[in-house]
């Protein structure tokens, strides 16, 4: 297990460079055939969150402002942007051999690094998403203060657990299509019980509540609101951040048992 | 010697930013490989026309060797440099049988096994993969490789001779490092450029010279050297303009060229060929024979063939090993491995 996890470590680390690379590689190829490019990026996120502006705020009325005073908006943001990522991930990110097939059996190339050029390319974005989302944070006349300095935190919070979630998945989603369908299943439950869209405290069945604790989204989406938004420490909430914890844990040791008895063999069925 | 044992680190990437460096050293040869096209002459030929023309050739390589190999074998380079000419003598009058040139192993296999379980379906696959094996949809395994041992050293050219499924692709995927063996180790220290699928491992989505940076960055090649590379490459390739159209939209000989123009673009310690290797049309396919001749010619390249005729093998290759149904049946003198394969293939009739 242990020889895992330093395998694991030490590839990412030897081809961190590479990894980099072939993220922006990766997203050069999605910009690609498109005369307005990188652009694409943005307009996506722009119209969902303009939309569920639209239907919250002004078709269900459920728009609300926020305690400190933020904007409805906002809110919604600093919910919305984050799990742009996360969808990408459970719909991509656990895919990632299947999209970089001669990594895999043509060229020499560690297996776990392969799910990391995945999360990079997806993290780029996420930054990009993050710096506009911190002018509109601005514009709207929010303070810079210390609860701000949970951002990156949460961006590397971020960035490992969907990796770890990557490397995990994306090699039993090489041996069988089903694993990449049953995330494109559960992207959807994933994502409507979570924070993301309404408050969790409003749910008020506590069963319901007590599932949507270990659903990742949940921590990330309130992580992102805490600093951005309610100006709270995300462990005010240990409920939450133990959740998250367990899920963690959980995921990190399926992955290396996954990568101990898959590393090998991928390589051969793919 | 020990000019590349500093290299035999468990870290890949380090391993190849110290292999590229010594590379760096020599931009003539990799980049402009037909500048050498006169004096290799008759090169061009197939079979017997080899012999002579290794002797102009031979110490024109030689005599850049003390110059590239600056960084990573100061301490090897004394040596190397005495005994050169006394090779070279040897390779003028004769083909060039390579043999070793000094007692460091470069491949070295330890019992290695790999075994491959067969499934009926996908399914049956992934279960299998936690120990889930029932009857009736796990259909057995196959041993590509069956607790094969051999050293190669450095410098030598060794033949591996057998039929279809006797297990040498598989023997020498894992050299190249994208097969890991499933019991045994295997052991490969420099840099292994292998002409075996040239095709593989381009984005077809990406233009020629996107995949040919992508593929630089892949394997750790600074920038600076990989654009110093790169027109080596296109020119080799005889691509033109189409070398910014994307690779969907390249004929399946302009893929192979451009295949096979990365893959001998700089001198690897560790050449693999296939002999089956058809590339292009005929001007082209002399063309990369005589690139092929260019490195094997260099005494401190190790050349692994895959081959089932003779002609070649005898050109180049001072040993043989006959592999049958992933075991090793003979290992030794080329003449003696081609005949030992002679006698098996006739039993086989």
């Amino acid at each position: 297990m242990i020889e895992t996890l330093q395998q694991i470590v030490k590839d990412n680390w030897g081809w961190r460079k590479q990894i980099a690379n072939l993220a922006v590689f990766d997203l050069k190829k999605k910009a690609r055939g498109a005369a307005l490019g990188w652009i694409w990026f943005l307009i996506k996120p722009a119209m969902y969150i303009g939309c569920f502006w639209f239907a919250l705020s002004i078709g269900l009325r459920s728009g609300h402002g926020t305690e400190s005073g933020a904007p409805y908006i906002l809110w919604l943001a600093s919910g919305i942007v984050p799990w742009f990522f996360m969808s990408e991930m459970i719909t991509s990110g656990c895919n990632a051999l299947r999209r970089y097939p001669y990594l895999v059996n043509k060229i020499k190339f560690p297996i776990s690094a392969i799910s990391s050029i995945c999360t990079g390319a997806a993290l780029i974005i996420h930054l990009i998403l993050m710096a506009a989302l911190m002018v509109g944070y601005f514009a709207c006349g929010m303070p810079l203060d210390l609860y701000l300095l949970q951002l990156p935190l949460a961006i590397f919070l971020m960035f490992v657990f969907w990796n770890v979630f990557s490397i995990l998945l994306s090699p039993l989603s090489a041996l069988s299509k089903d694993v990449a369908n049953l995330m494109k299943a559960i992207s959807t439950p994933l994502f409507w019980l979570s924070g993301v869209i309404f408050n969790m405290e409003n749910v008020g069945i506590g069963w319901i509540q007590t599932i949507m604790l270990f659903n990742p989204v949940t921590f990330f989406g309130k992580i992102y609101r805490a600093a951005l938004v309610d100006k709270v420490w995300i462990w005010e909430d240990p409920a939450v951040c133990l959740g998250f914890l367990a899920v963690f844990a959980v995921c990190f040791v399926l992955m290396l048992v996954v990568s101990k008895r898959l590393a090998k063999d991928v390589a051969d069925v793919l | 010697m020990s000019s590349n044992s500093e290299t035999n680190t468990p870290m890949p990437a380090v391993q190849q930013d110290r292999d590229w460096e010594q590379v760096a050293g020599k931009p003539a040869a990799a980049s402009a490989p037909e500048e050498k096209a006169p004096a290799a002459g008759s090169l061009a030929e197939e079979g017997a026309g080899s012999a002579k023309p290794a002797a102009p050739a031979g110490p024109e390589n030689i005599a850049e060797k003390p110059a590239d190999k600056k960084k990573p074998a100061a301490p090897a380079k004394k040596p190397a440099a005495a005994k050169k000419p006394a090779v070279a003598k040897k390779a003028a009058p004769k083909p060039l049988n390579k043999t070793c040139v000094s007692d460091e192993v470069v491949v070295r296999f330890d019992h290695v096994t790999k075994t491959y379980n067969l499934f009926k379906n996908d399914r049956a696959r992934l279960l299998g993969l936690f120990n889930i094996k029932r009857k009736g949809s796990y259909l057995g395994k196959v041993d590509a490789s069956n607790d094969l041992s051999f050293e190669i050293k450095k410098g030598e050219a060794v033949a591996f001779l057998g039929r279809n499924g006797a297990g040498k692709s598989t023997a020498l995927k894992m050299i190249t490092g994208v097969t890991a063996p499933t019991s045994g180790t295997v052991t490969v220290n420099g840099r292994v450029s292998a002409l075996l699928e040239l095709t593989a491992g381009f984005d077809m989505k990406l233009t020629g010279r996107e995949n040919i940076d992508l593929r630089c960055q892949i394997m750790g090649i600074d920038k600076d050297l990989a654009k110093e590379l790169e027109p080596g490459i296109i020119d080799f390739a005889e691509l033109g303009v189409y070398i910014d159209q994307p690779m969907r939209s390249y004929s399946s000989g302009m893929r192979a060229r451009l295949g096979f123009a990365f893959a001998v673009a700089t001198k690897p310690d560790i050449l693999i060929v296939d002999e089956a290797l058809s590339v292009g049309d005929v001007t082209f396919k002399r063309k990369c024979i005589k690139r092929i001749r260019e490195i094997m010619m260099d005494e401190n390249v190790t050349v692994l063939f895959v081959t089932h005729s003779n002609a070649t093998a005898r050109e180049f290759c001072s040993r043989g090993i006959v592999l049958d149904h992933g075991t090793k049946l003979f290992d030794g003198k080329l003449d003696e491995a081609i005949a030992f394969y002679d006698d098996m293939t006739k039993e086989g009739k």
